[in-house]
């Protein structure tokens, strides 16, 4: 596959970096996970969790890698980090400034030679907050993302997707494979910085750009930020969220017209608020919300499917809101086939656009597996694996050790015996070679 | 400074929002982007808010590219897209279900074209199943995808829009840029093109795993919660003298050094607080110890207070404080261009900082301003490569 052959050293916590290692692995690259501190990645103790307590945040970014624990001091990892990293092609960090100096990891980034090394910080690696520690919550309010939710006065809120983690997981994934493919024509690796708020900051740039020039402020980003929050339409059971574009005729907009006589609406054609394009009423904006009482008094008959079914009829478009687990369970979702079972030997599955042309298509092997999300795009000859299995903390520190890094069982005695090296906690004592 | 991808080529035929930033994107790493624009242009040029006549959103999501406007629907035009394809690397588009095929630019005529195409198609839906033809938007997707229901304040379960942002759109053109650069990496090993499918669906889902995770391995259906976050506790807006400060502890390490900034030490050593899954479970006394002890003083005093413990800690910022913001200039993350007709845009800095290949953010061409430099030749049967446009 794509990234056969690749070794990743993901030196990383929380949702960027083990999102990035995760989707790499999922195209066919070696994972070696390496945690640090005193429970090793902290979403293991993330809620809710798995019936044996591992965070399911966790057991979700880190399918199929190899866990190597390290103790408490940074400077007893330099040896192990280095001889790690002199077998990676990849290597993500996301440890502070001051651990990468005492863990020896500043050599790497300042010389990387052939490897490709993903740095990852809350706030960016230059500036006054450099040092800064932070996470989703802080990447969230800096960027201004609170500030599109919710009410001036009313207590804020966040989005409720890891948007900043996820954001920078998946420009770390990008950049990783830009510098791969950059590789291969120079044969040299090279850092590239990545940081949550630099990724939400570009997640933005719709409203960066809307916001730059006062005097030219209109249409729905004019509130912004002080508009009401955005609720869409009630209905007899679901809100819904439509819209009518499209050309317009002498006689209107022709699906919107359509559409309010199925509904029902017929007056709306007459009345003087609503121009015969029925476009200015519909969709988002300050004339939606206005008129949203006019066609919620019928919509508050009918359940949101019918109305949704007529839009779609008429040429517009709208979906009602779903929660996740709904929008899960939609045929819609299930024909992508968007969630899947990641078990040992399992290859993402192709839908029948793109099949046809495919090698060998889903190969089962051992179950039971766990759901997954799939890699998130289908591709006619490509075809991602799903890969499987959730390491313990440190379960894979001693195979890795001598397979990787070359060790022998005296130095690696020497390393568990030093704390340095840390063990499955599972079998409880120390650990024995 | 050429970027990593410097000598790529990229055909665009995409319109309004996910696909043109999937181009702009791959031209902030250095790829060579044409965006080919119909004759009655890409929607966005009309969409408000406009800076001296041009659509803001025009401009943020079709930087570093060169501009053509050419009609699929006239032979000749047909013909020299075709020829540009003929030399691409990558191809974009996102009409409606089935449009493209019937423009003649589907991946069965363009992969005989060119084998080595990595022909990347972005729909709303998927381009199969119930709902392959229809359309979407931002909005539609936030609400279908359960992205909306997410929002809003605890208890409260009324799904609440991220307004205004596109965000979804721009969740889907990243999403595109890692599978179009797999496939290049595919390509690489292979020699083949192929034929990428990626829906605003599977895109608007991908920006949610960690809450999927939730559910379909803890079974735990997420909804709204406020400011706070079903994983870890404390990790939420606090009321201070003054405005909100966000707080969150990850590690026990954090947790014992917030007990110890907010003089509440016995919090370390009580037993309903011993992990972050009692912290979790137990938040409503968590809240009651910590909201009298925030309260107390103002958020600055705090984001000094836990910054310097090696807290996270933050306040909430607005357009015009973080555009001077000595960490977002610093680092490069708003990128201020200077464009000779629209004047001063504020739009992405590069999310990436690459060490040795950096790329930069370039205005974009003006709409179809490189149509005769481009197509001329192509047009006279002259098929060079079209000429880089000068820096």
């Amino acid at each position: 596959m794509t990234l056969d052959g690749i070794r990743v050293l993901e030196v990383a916590a929380g949702v960027a970096g083990p999102y990035a290692a995760l989707r790499l692995a999922d195209l066919g690259a070696s994972v070696i996970k390496v945690e640090t501190g005193e429970a090793g990645d902290w979403t293991r103790g993330a809620a809710p969790s798995l019936p044996d307590g591992t965070g399911a945040l966790f057991a979700a970014l880190n399918r199929g890698k190899r866990s190597v624990a390290l103790g408490a001091a940074p400077a007893g990892w330099r040896d192990v980090l280095a001889a790690l990293a002199a077998q990676s092609d990849v290597v993500i960090i996301d440890l502070p400034a001051a651990v990468l100096a005492a863990s020896g990891l500043d050599a790497l980034l300042a010389a990387p030679g052939t490897r490709v090394v993903a740095r990852l910080t809350p706030f960016g690696e230059n500036g006054p907050l450099a040092e800064a520690e932070g996470g989703e919550l802080q990447a969230q309010a800096m960027a201004g993302y609170t500030r599109y939710l919710g009410r001036h006065g009313e207590p804020p809120l966040r989005l409720g997707a890891d948007v900043a983690g996820m954001g920078t997981g998946i420009f770390t994934v990008q950049a990783i494979l830009a510098a791969l493919l950059e590789r291969a024509a120079s044969g040299q690796g090279q850092v590239v910085s990545l940081s949550q708020l630099g990724s939400l900051l570009a997640l933005k740039t719709v409203h960066l750009a809307a916001q730059s020039e006062p005097d030219a402020w209109g249409g729905p980003r004019l509130g912004g930020a002080n508009d009401p929050p955005e609720h869409g339409w009630r209905t007899a059971d679901r809100p819904i969220t439509f819209a009518f574009g499209g050309s317009l005729g002498a006689e209107g907009r022709p699906g919107w017209m359509a559409f309010i006589e199925e509904m029902g609406l017929q007056p709306l054609a007459g009345d003087p608020r609503f121009d015969k394009a029925g476009r200015n009423s519909t969709g988002l904006g300050p004339d939606a919300r206005r008129l949203k009482p006019d066609y919620e008094a019928r919509f508050r008959d009918l359940p949101a499917a019918t109305i949704i079914d007529s839009v779609r009829r008429h040429g517009g478009i709208g979906a009602a809101y779903n929660t996740p687990a709904e929008a899960l369970a939609h045929e819609q979702t299930r024909r992508l086939g968007v969630v899947q079972e990641a078990a040992p030997g399992v290859v993402q599955e192709a839908g029948p656009g793109v099949v046809q042309e495919a090698g060998p298509g889903v190969v089962q092997e051992a179950g039971p597996g766990q759901a997954a999300l799939r890699f998130p795009a289908r591709f006619s000859a490509l075809r991602p694996r799903l890969a499987a299995g959730v390491p313990a903390l440190g379960a894979d520190g001693i195979a890795v050790l001598r397979e990787v890094a070359g060790f022998d069982d005296d130095r690696i005695g020497r390393l568990l015996a030093e704390g340095i090296l840390g063990g499955p906690r599972e079998q409880g004592g120390p650990v024995t070679l | 400074m050429p970027g990593p991808l410097a000598g790529l080529k990229v055909v665009d035929v995409s319109i309004m929002a996910a696909g043109p930033w999937v181009g702009a994107l791959l031209g902030m790493m250095g790829a060579e982007v044409i965006k080919i624009e119909p004759p009655a242009g890409d929607g966005t040029r009309w969409v408000a808010p406009r800076q001296r006549g041009m659509g803001t959103n025009f401009i943020c999501l079709n930087v570093n590219k060169r501009d053509v406007v050419l009609d699929f629907k006239a032979e000749d035009d047909l013909r020299v897209t075709r020829e540009l394809v003929r030399q691409a690397d990558v191809f974009i588009q996102n009409f409606r279900g089935g449009v493209i095929e019937r423009l003649g630019l589907g991946w069965d005529i363009l992969k005989a074209i060119n084998p080595r195409l990595v022909y990347c198609s972005i729909s709303g839906f998927g381009e199969e199943g119930p709902l392959r033809s229809a359309g979407s938007a931002d909005y539609v997707m936030q609400a279908f995808s359960g992205f909306a229901a997410l929002n809003g304040p605890e208890g409260r379960e009324v799904p609440e829009q991220y307004r205004f942002s596109g965000f979804i759109d721009l969740t889907t053109s990243s999403v595109a840029v890692e599978a179009v650069l797999a496939a290049l990496l595919h390509r690489l090993q292979t020699g083949e093109g192929q034929k990428i499918e990626l829906s605003m669906l599977e895109a608007a889902l991908e920006m949610q795993a960690t809450r999927l995770a939730e559910l379909l391995l803890a079974g735990a259906p997420p909804g709204p919660m406020g400011s706070r976050s079903a994983i870890l506790a404390p990790d939420r807006a606090f009321r201070t003298l003054d405005r909100e400060v966000f707080v969150t502890t990850r590690t026990e390490a954090e947790f014992r050094a917030l007990a110890r900034a907010v003089n509440l030490p016995a919090l370390a050593e009580d037993a309903r607080f011993a992990t972050n899954a009692l912290r979790v479970s137990n938040a409503a006394a968590l809240d009651a110890a910590l909201e009298p002890a925030f309260a107390a003083c103002s958020a600055v005093w705090w984001l000094r207070r836990l910054r310097r413990d090696g807290i996270p800690a933050a306040i909430a910022h607005e357009f015009e404080t973080f555009r001077h913001h000595a960490q977002v200039t610093a680092n490069g993350m708003i990128a201020e261009l200077h464009t000779p007709d629209w004047g001063q845009v504020a739009v992405a800095g590069l999310p990436w900082r690459f060490g040795r290949t950096p790329g930069a953010v370039v205005p974009p061409a003006r709409p179809g301003e490189d149509t005769e430099a481009i197509c001329g030749p192509l047009r006279r049967g002259q098929v060079a490569p079209p000429a880089e446009r000068a820096s």
